[in-house]
C-alpha cells in the first residue's frame, strides 16, 4: 500500500500553493466498503483522503464534468492514468491543466465478493499485499487478496500509473498481457449460436439505469445515443433488441478507448458482464494496430485516425 | 387466524399452491436474487438476510409494458395482458409497504390504473418478517418495521424449525387451510423475536422536522453538497421499492405505445421539448429525488415516501448514502411553521 500521508501532503501542497483548484481523491463512506469519491478545494479538506482497495471508481469519469479550464489533480491508478491520457488524446482536458499523483495499484477488491464471503454487515477490512482480514457481523475471515480482485483488476497488466506528475510507492511488476487474452479466448471458443446466447444472457437483465456509461470516463457524450428521439436508434423500454443494442453500441463506441479498468461492471447493479466485449476489442486494437489505449498522451487511437495513404481510398 | 408451518413442509406448499396461482418468490439469478415464478421442481427457498436487487414493485408495474396497439388506419386497441391469480411468497416487508404506498398514486379514487388494479386485485402476499436486521435497511426509522404488516394477505415470523404464518385476509387463510393453529406460547414467542428484530434496527436519523427543513432550505448550498459526486445514474431510482415514475414512448415500429420505468435522476426525464430543462444538473435531480421522498409524499399522502429498505444505499455506484443526507440535512436552519 503507498505511503497515504505522502499522498495527502503533496494533495496539501497542490491546494495550499495554488497549483490547483480541486483534488479528486476519495473520502471514506457511510460503511467500511463503500469509500465515495470526493472533491477537496482546501489543504484542509484533504485530511479526509483515503486510499484503500475498496475505492471502487474510476475518479476520471469526473474529469469531463469540471470546467475545461480548471486546474486538477488526481490521484491516479494505472488505468485512471490511462483514462486521463485517452480524455487528454480527445481533447477534452488539456494535460497542462492536470497534476497527477500516480499510486501503483495492486487492484479494486470488489465489494460483492467480500460480501459473498465474510456475510452481511461488514464493519472493517484490512488489506496487506497478500492478503484480506474483513470482519463481519458473523465474525473475522482472512482472504487471500486475489480471491477478492474484481475481476477485471484480476487480468490488469498496467497496474502502474503511466505518466503521473509524481509517483507515491514502488512500482509493481508489469503483468503479462496475455492475462486479459484468457478472458476473451473463453469466449471466442464458443461457436456463433452460443456467443450469442452467452451475450443475450448478460444484456438482456439490463435495467437500462445506465450505471455502466456514467461510471465510464470515456461516455462523456452531451447526448448518448439512446436518449436521441428523432431519430430514434434504439427500442426505448427494457425489451431484448433494446438492451441488446445499448450493450453492442456501448462496447463498439469504446474501441480503441477503453482502458480495461472494469467501472462498468462495478456500477452494474445487475451484474452484467461487459469486459469479455471490450477485452476483445482492445484484444483487436492489440493485434491489428499495435495500440493499446491511454499509453501516452499523443497518440490517437486508430479509428480516430485518418491518413492519406489509407488502403481504404473511400476514407479520404 | 394464526398458523404453524413446518419449514420442511413449505416446498410441498408452494408446489400445491402452483395449482392455482403462479407463485413468485426470490430465487438466485446470477450472483443475487430475483423474484421469478416457482418451477415444477427444485425449489430452494431463499433466506438471505437482505432483499431482493429488483424491488417486487416490478410485479405490479414492469419495467416495460404495452398499453396500446395501433392497428392499421388510424384504429388502436388497449392491450391485454393476461394476469394469472399469483401468490408472491417472501417478499420483504418493506417492499409490501411501498406497494401500498405506490397504490396511493395508481389507484385514486378518480384515476385507477388498469393493469396495476388487476395485478393487485389477483395478488395475494405473503410476507417473511426479517428476523434478523439487514445490513443497509432503516425501516424503522421511517417509521414502519422489520414485522411491518401493513398492506398483506399473511406474514411469516422464523421460529427455527418453523414459521408462525399470521393471515390478515380470507384468501391466505384458505391458503394456509388445514395447517395447524399456533399455540398461545407460540404466538408470544413469535412476538419476542419481532420486538427483538425491531430493537435491533438502529436508527439512521431523526424524521423530526425534516421536511420543513428540507423544504424551507430549497436554495441551500447543502444540494451542491451532497449531489457532489453524483454520477447521475438510474441505479437509486431503479432499484427503489417507491420510485414509480415511468415515460410513455410510441414505438413506431411495434407499432405499440410502451410505458417504461423512468429516473427523475436522467437529464431526459425532465428535458422539455423546447430544449430547456427545468432540473439541468445533478444538484436539482438529487433534490428532487430526496423531496419526493421526504417531502412531496408527505404533503400528499401524509407518508414518507421510503421505507427504509436499503438498496439505494447498498448499490450506490459510488457510495452515496441517503442516510447520511438526511442527517446533514437535519443540522438546516428552519423556521417552525404555525398551521392553523
Amino acid at each position: 500500500m503507498p505511503d497515504i500521508e505522502a499522498i495527502k501532503s503533496e494533495a496539501k501542497r497542490l491546494l495550499s500553493e495554488g497549483m490547483v483548484e480541486v483534488m479528486l481523491a476519495f473520502k471514506a463512506g457511510e460503511t467500511p466498503l463503500h469509500p465515495q469519491p470526493a472533491f477537496f478545494r482546501t489543504p484542509d479538506d484533504v485530511d479526509e483522503l483515503v486510499y484503500s482497495s475498496l475505492n471502487q471508481n474510476n475518479l476520471a469519469t469526473y474529469l469531463t464534468r469540471l470546467p475545461k479550464e480548471s486546474k486538477v489533480s488526481m490521484v491516479v491508478r494505472g488505468c485512471e492514468n490511462r483514462s486521463v491520457n485517452a480524455l487528454v488524446v480527445e481533447k477534452q482536458k488539456s494535460r497542462d491543466n492536470l497534476y497527477l499523483i500516480g499510486v501503483p495499484c495492486e487492484g479494486i477488491l470488489d465489494w460483492r465478493k467480500i460480501v459473498a464471503k465474510a456475510g452481511e454487515a461488514v464493519k472493517s477490512v484490512n488489506e496487506s499485499e497478500q492478503e484480506v482480514m474483513v470482519e463481519s457481523r458473523s465474525g473475522y475471515y482472512l482472504v487471500e487478496r486475489k480471491e477478492l480482485l474484481h475481476d477485471s483488476c484480476m487480468r490488469c497488466s498496467h497496474p502502474n500509473p503511466v505518466s503521473a506528475d509524481i509517483l507515491i510507492g514502488e512500482p509493481l511488476a508489469e503483468s503479462d498481457s496475455n492475462l486479459a487474452r484468457e478472458a476473451v479466448e473463453e469466449f471466442e471458443a464458443l461457436s456463433v449460436k452460443e456467443r450469442y446466447a452467452w451475450f443475450r444472457k448478460e444484456a438482456e437483465r439490463c435495467i437500462r439505469c445506465y450505471a455502466c456509461r456514467e461510471a465510464c470516463p470515456m461516455c462523456y457524450c452531451t447526448e448518448c445515443f439512446v436518449d436521441h428521439i428523432e431519430p430514434r436508434w434504439t427500442e426505448s423500454g427494457a425489451t431484448p433488441a433494446g438492451m441488446q443494442a445499448w450493450h453492442i453500441v456501448r462496447a463498439f463506441h469504446q474501441t480503441g478507448r477503453c482502458t480495461s479498468c472494469g467501472a462498468c461492471e462495478r456500477a452494474c447493479p445487475m451484474d452484467i458482464k461487459m469486459t469479455y466485449l471490450t477485452e476483445k476489442l482492445n484484444h483487436d486494437m492489440k493485434e491489428k494496430y499495435n495500440f493499446e489505449t491511454g499509453l501516452d498522451a499523443q497518440t490517437k487511437p486508430p479509428f480516430a485516425t485518418v491518413t492519406l495513404d489509407d488502403k481504404n481510398r473511400f476514407m479520404v | 387466524m394464526n398458523f404453524i408451518l413446518e419449514k420442511q413442509a413449505l416446498p410441498d406448499l408452494l408446489q400445491t399452491w402452483r395449482a392455482n396461482f403462479d407463485v413468485y418468490l426470490p430465487q438466485n439469478l446470477e450472483r443475487f436474487t430475483h423474484f421469478m415464478p416457482l418451477a415444477a421442481e427444485g425449489v430452494t427457498v431463499i433466506n438471505e438476510p437482505h432483499n431482493t436487487r429488483i424491488p417486487p414493485k416490478a410485479l405490479f408495474l414492469p419495467m416495460t409494458e404495452t398499453l396500446v396497439k395501433f392497428t392499421r388506419f388510424g384504429g388502436y386497441e388497449n392491450a391485454k395482458h393476461e394476469i394469472e391469480p399469483r401468490i408472491v411468497f417472501a417478499l420483504r416487508p418493506c417492499d409490501a409497504q411501498a406497494v401500498q404506498l405506490l397504490d396511493t398514486s395508481f389507484l385514486q379514487v378518480k384515476y385507477s390504473d388498469p393493469f396495476w388494479l388487476e395485478r393487485r386485485e389477483k395478488t395475494i402476499t405473503v410476507a417473511l418478517g426479517c428476523h434478523e436486521p439487514c445490513d443497509n435497511g432503516f425501516c424503522t426509522t421511517v417509521g414502519y418495521g422489520p414485522f411491518n404488516k401493513a398492506d398483506l394477505d399473511a406474514m411469516l415470523t422464523d421460529l427455527g424449525d418453523f414459521y408462525l404464518v399470521e393471515t390478515f385476509s380470507e384468501a391466505a387463510e384458505t391458503c394456509f387451510n388445514g395447517f395447524a393453529n399456533a399455540s398461545e406460547t407460540i404466538c408470544v414467542q413469535a412476538l419476542e423475536v419481532q420486538q427483538r428484530a425491531h430493537d435491533q434496527m438502529p436508527v439512521a436519523f431523526e424524521t423530526e422536522n425534516l421536511k420543513e427543513k428540507l423544504e424551507q432550505n430549497f436554495s441551500s448550498n447543502y444540494w451542491d453538497k451532497v449531489s457532489l459526486s453524483c454520477l447521475g445514474c438510474g441505479v437509486c431510482t431503479f432499484l427503489c421499492p417507491t420510485c414509480f415514475c415511468f415515460d410513455i414512448v410510441d414505438e413506431t415500429q411495434r407499432r405499440e405505445r410502451v410505458r417504461n420505468w423512468d429516473s427523475c435522476m436522467f437529464r431526459t426525464y425532465s428535458l422539455e421539448a423546447s430544449g430547456h430543462n427545468p432540473r439541468p444538473s445533478r444538484v436539482e435531480r438529487t433534490r428532487q429525488r430526496l423531496s419526493h421522498k421526504y417531502v412531496y409524499w408527505l404533503d400528499q399522502v401524509n407518508q414518507i415516501g421510503c421505507t427504509g429498505c436499503g438498496r439505494c444505499v447498498r448499490y450506490c455506484p459510488v457510495g452515496l448514502d441517503i442516510r447520511s443526507m438526511l442527517r446533514q440535512a437535519q443540522s438546516l436552519p428552519f423556521e417552525v411553521s404555525h398551521a392553523s
